[in-house]
């Protein structure tokens, strides 16, 4: 059911182009965080590393969490228009089915992000002169990114189902980045979910993730949330009238 | 116009528009200020401000940008409600009379953030004087980029009915403009860019800043405002006006 549920999810978003966004935002801070690691080279002497932090700063605290809130709010758009969650709530499918649906769809459209910002990562260093890639560690941050990411998207998820209007959840999305810089700063990121994605992806402190407890913790923490956002989605779908 | 004008804070009275607005210029202020605390900034607290704050500009306004323009525009595409103000009102007077509120809205919030800036400074005890002629300017050159880019914003939400293609490619344009801050190197990237314009018409430069001493031995000086492309401004936000008025004119409805 769920599978059928996701291929309804996908059919909706065929022939729009949302995903084009995704395919350019990450080209901007791979042309040119790496035109500012070639400018400050002598400052930035971690090579790899300084390299992923000029790729990923401004991209995981600012722009990829509005990204995805508005990758959210999208998918939830054709619901919220016109009673159309009367129609999705008398279908012969259970409701949280429907939210893990939406959380799916977006969080494949997260993880091919990913994919590709690493994939410019790499790119990008091999261009800017640098050699042998840390694949395992790009591998991890690809991965624990995606994780971390898929909390926010949760929320998002909940927000836009809860608030028919388009721009008021990328306004959340975007504060939700902002506390997400707040919490890292005071050393609590690996628990505040919108510090989540950027905190999996190492942007600006690789030791981190390390001294928190490591990467099972980290995963815990993401599992434990998701579970949670995805039981309070199906049970806000499930309280809802169709009226 | 004046009943048009009415008619927009109407349609808009229960939407929090402006309380969103007021939300979003709230963060940018708990975001900047606890950081100008203690040490040499208070020192340098007043330059200091003018040097950092068209940076946290560059990110914000674009957003608040597109939320309220969006919040804005989004109204009227629901159930075809554009349709139904075309038949009753010239489209270019529908165009000004949107434009003219969500204008007001976010001229208001960068008053507001300036004036927030300046009793933060008094308040947080920053030496010396404000330097107000030099805050004065700085109010000019973060109110004429965020004019800019609110029309270039405003015209896309009109236009679009998916708001997620005013979305994408304000949030898109507002990344070019703060990666454009860190790239002093690339001129024509922030001058091109209509995001860049922050960066632009700075006009404080920060010099004997370094790693070990970070502020101790550090001083902001005036580097120039940059009137030239301060016209050049003026121009955009003329043409700007001119094509997207021209263009919802001639939108299919």
């Amino acid at each position: 059911m769920l599978l059928k549920l996701w291929k309804a999810e996908r059919m909706k978003l065929e022939r729009s182009p949302v995903w084009l966004a995704f395919l350019l935002m990450p080209i901007i801070p791979a042309v040119f965080g790496t035109a500012n690691y070639l400018y400050q080279k002598e400052v930035l002497t971690r090579e790899w590393l300084s390299l992923w932090t000029q790729h990923t700063l401004f991209t995981d605290y600012f722009f990829l969490p509005i990204m995805l809130g508005i990758y959210c709010a999208y998918i939830m758009r054709l619901e919220n228009a016109n009673h159309n969650w009367n129609k999705v709530f008398t279908m012969p499918v259970g409701r949280a089915s429907v939210f893990l649906a939406k959380l799916l769809t977006a969080a494949m459209m997260l993880f091919f992000s990913m994919i590709w910002i690493c994939a410019l990562f790499v790119i990008s260093g091999y261009l800017a002169g640098l050699a042998d890639p840390p694949w395992l560690t790009i591998a991890r941050w690809c991965v624990f990114g995606t994780l971390g990411g898929m909390v926010t998207v949760a929320i998002q998820i909940l927000i836009s189902m809860n608030i028919k209007s388009f721009a008021l959840p990328i306004g959340i999305s975007f504060a939700g980045g902002l506390s997400g810089l707040g919490f890292l700063a005071k050393n609590m990121g690996h628990i505040w979910p919108y510090s989540l994605m950027a905190y999996g992806m190492n942007s600006n402190a690789p030791q981190k993730i390390a001294e928190s407890g490591g990467y099972a913790r980290f995963a815990v923490v993401c599992v434990v949330y998701l579970a949670v956002f995805t039981a309070i989605g199906a049970v806000t779908a499930a309280r809802r009238d169709v009226t | 116009m004046i009943k048009l004008l009415k008619c927009e804070f109407m349609k808009t009275r229960r939407r929090y528009v402006v309380v969103t607005a007021l939300a979003v210029t709230a963060a940018m202020l708990v975001w900047i200020y606890p950081r100008h605390h203690s040490g040499d900034l208070l020192r340098l607290g007043w330059m200091a401000n003018l040097y950092e704050l068209p940076l946290i500009n560059s990110i914000f306004m674009p957003l608040l940008s597109i939320i309220v323009s969006s919040r804005l525009c989004d109204i009227e595409h629901k159930g075809a409600m554009l349709k139904q103000l075309a038949v009753t009102k010239r489209r270019g007077q529908i165009y000004d009379a949107k434009l003219l509120y969500g204008l007001a809205i976010m001229l208001f919030c960068v008053v507001l953030s300036w004036g927030a800036t300046i009793a933060f400074g008094y308040i947080a005890g920053f030496e010396g004087d404000v330097p107000i002629k030099l805050y004065l300017f700085y109010l000019l050159f973060t109110a004429a980029p965020t004019a800019a880019v609110y029309i270039f914003q405003h015209t896309l939400s009109l236009c679009f009915k998916n708001q997620a293609v005013t979305f994408f490619s304000g949030v898109i344009g507002a990344f070019l403009g703060t990666f454009s801050m860190f790239l002093p190197q690339l001129l024509w990237l922030r001058r091109t860019l209509l995001w860049g314009y922050y960066a632009v018409l700075m006009f404080v430069g920060l010099f004997d800043w370094s790693k070990e001493n970070r502020y101790q031995y550090a001083h902001f000086e005036v580097v120039g405002v940059d009137w030239s492309f301060f016209v050049v401004l003026l121009f955009i936000c003329a043409a700007l006006y001119v094509i997207g008025r021209e263009m919802f004119k001639r939108k299919e409805m």
